[in-house]
């Protein structure tokens, strides 16, 4: 066995990278600007690269997809495709073309929109982690209006939220994430709850603030109730309930909930220009 | 030492793009290879306990990025276990099997994925540990494996090493 090489001066420079790491975490943990300046400045100058890599991989990203996923998610794309491009074309039409989109959003699920201007993009990417399933990337951002915390919508209710959003992208915070909470009321009643998410295919939950006495059963429909400092405008789809367990110690009831947005395979979003009042 | 500086950002931008265009896309049960950590293994064989922390640095910064997690985090991980790896690189014989050489390098795949979920941990980061973490400790780990031999041969070729040998890796 050949002996062992010396490397000098490989602890220092270690030690100099751990410190300048500790140093980074600290100062982005706490909202430090320029660290956050400098993430997007290092996403910026790869970006050109980045597009080139996805024309050039998304043929093979997509046939892994339908490899793995079967013929049928290709087939609902096309669907809900053809569906989302109706409505777009819509958006631009006369008063009787407004109330069309009305009845096509009714058709589709979509909440009304109260009147909030709305900005359509495109997913551009889904998670890049193994440990942070909870995000997609879009490719609209500061420049469209778009703002940190403003809701997302898909085909069927409210997604996620805008997360550290740059200047022509943005990262969507999904309502999966057990880290998001959304203030909801059970439609048809006035019982109001905090539901959380509980982490990839599975149901999220409401685990507080419904009396066991109230009248919210399997099916129920639960939309954001828009109260207090809520970051969500109110009236939005969030999830149905799927499951009811009663909790006769504490005599609540927990909710276990399926979103009403559609998640998988998405190819548009829209984001929802919204600001709590607080932040306007 | 210049042309090694630019052959290491050829191929960290390289693998880079595959893991946030390609492998993001090619998962596994919902688990993705970590390209990034695997450069920093492999720079670890080449360049020695300085080289593969600079490089392992290199590769968690530009990968901290993209992720939700404070930057900093990965390059602080990817810089430990690329020191680790020149360390054991230096221990080992020229003339190693290879298969000795990707068997520690997907350990040091798990080593290192152990090493960020606790880094994570201590600093209080959501979803880091979760009800997956072990199916994706397992997969990632040794589909991070199948990929370690090019890019044992692209780090080879970004170190400048003479010529990469059937039986085992030159460094």
């Amino acid at each position: 066995m050949a002996a062992p090489r010396r490397y000098s001066g490989s602890r220092f420079t270690l030690a100099l990278l751990v410190l300048t790491s500790v140093t980074l975490i600290s100062l982005d943990a706490r909202g430090y600007a320029p660290v956050g300046n400098l993430k997007k400045a290092g996403i910026v100058i790869v970006q050109p690269f980045r597009s080139l890599a996805r024309t050039v991989f998304s043929p093979i990203g997509n046939a892994w997809e339908s490899l793995s996923n079967g013929d049928e998610l290709e087939r609902e794309n096309a669907v809900l495709r053809k569906q989302l491009d109706e409505l777009l074309s819509y958006r631009i039409a006369n008063e009787e073309a407004v109330n069309d989109l009305e009845a096509l959003r009714t058709q589709l699920g979509l909440q009304g929109l109260g009147g909030q201007e709305t900005v359509v993009a495109e997913v551009t990417a889904g998670s890049v982690s193994n440990f942070d399933p909870y995000v997609l990337e879009i490719n609209k951002g500061t420049q469209s209006g778009i703002r940190e915390g403003m809701p997302v919508i898909s085909t069927g209710g409210l997604i996620g939220r805008i997360e550290n959003p740059g200047l022509r992208d943005s990262r969507v915070r999904l309502i999966t994430d057990p880290t998001v909470n959304i203030g909801v009321l059970a439609i048809g009643t006035k019982e109001i709850g905090i539901l959380t998410g509980n982490g990839v295919d599975q149901p999220m939950r409401v685990i507080d603030g419904i009396p066991i006495s109230a009248p919210v059963e399997v099916g129920s429909i639960l939309v954001t109730s828009g109260l207090d400092r809520s970051p969500y405008p109110e009236g939005f789809a969030v999830g149905s309930v799927v499951e009811v367990v009663p909790d006769e110690v504490n005599l609540e009831k927990e909710l276990l909930v399926e979103p009403t947005g559609e998640m998988d395979n998405l190819d548009f979003v829209t984001v929802v220009l919204y600001l709590p009042p607080s932040l306007e | 030492m210049v042309v090694a500086a630019i052959r290491n950002c050829v191929v960290l931008l390289l693998l880079l793009l595959l893991q946030l265009e390609l492998f993001s896309s090619l998962r596994f049960f919902g688990v993705m290879p970590e390209v990034m950590l695997a450069a920093a293994i492999a720079a670890g064989w080449y360049g020695g306990p300085s080289g593969g922390a600079i490089v392992g640095f290199s590769c968690g910064l530009f990968y901290d990025f993209y992720l939700a997690t404070p930057l900093g985090l990965t390059a602080l991980t990817y810089a430990i276990i690329g020191y680790l790896l020149g360390q054991i690189s230096a221990f080992l014989s020229d003339e190693a099997e290879w298969i000795v050489r990707i068997t520690i390098s997907v350990a040091a795949v798990t080593i290192g994925l152990v090493l960020f979920v606790t880094f994570g941990e201590l600093i209080a980061e959501p979803n880091l540990y979760n009800r997956n973490f072990g199916k994706i400790l397992v997969i990632a780990s040794l589909y991070t494996g199948f990929l370690m031999v090019p890019i044992h041969f692209m780090m080879a070729w970004a170190f400048g090493a003479s010529r990469v040998n059937p039986a085992g890796f030159d460094r």
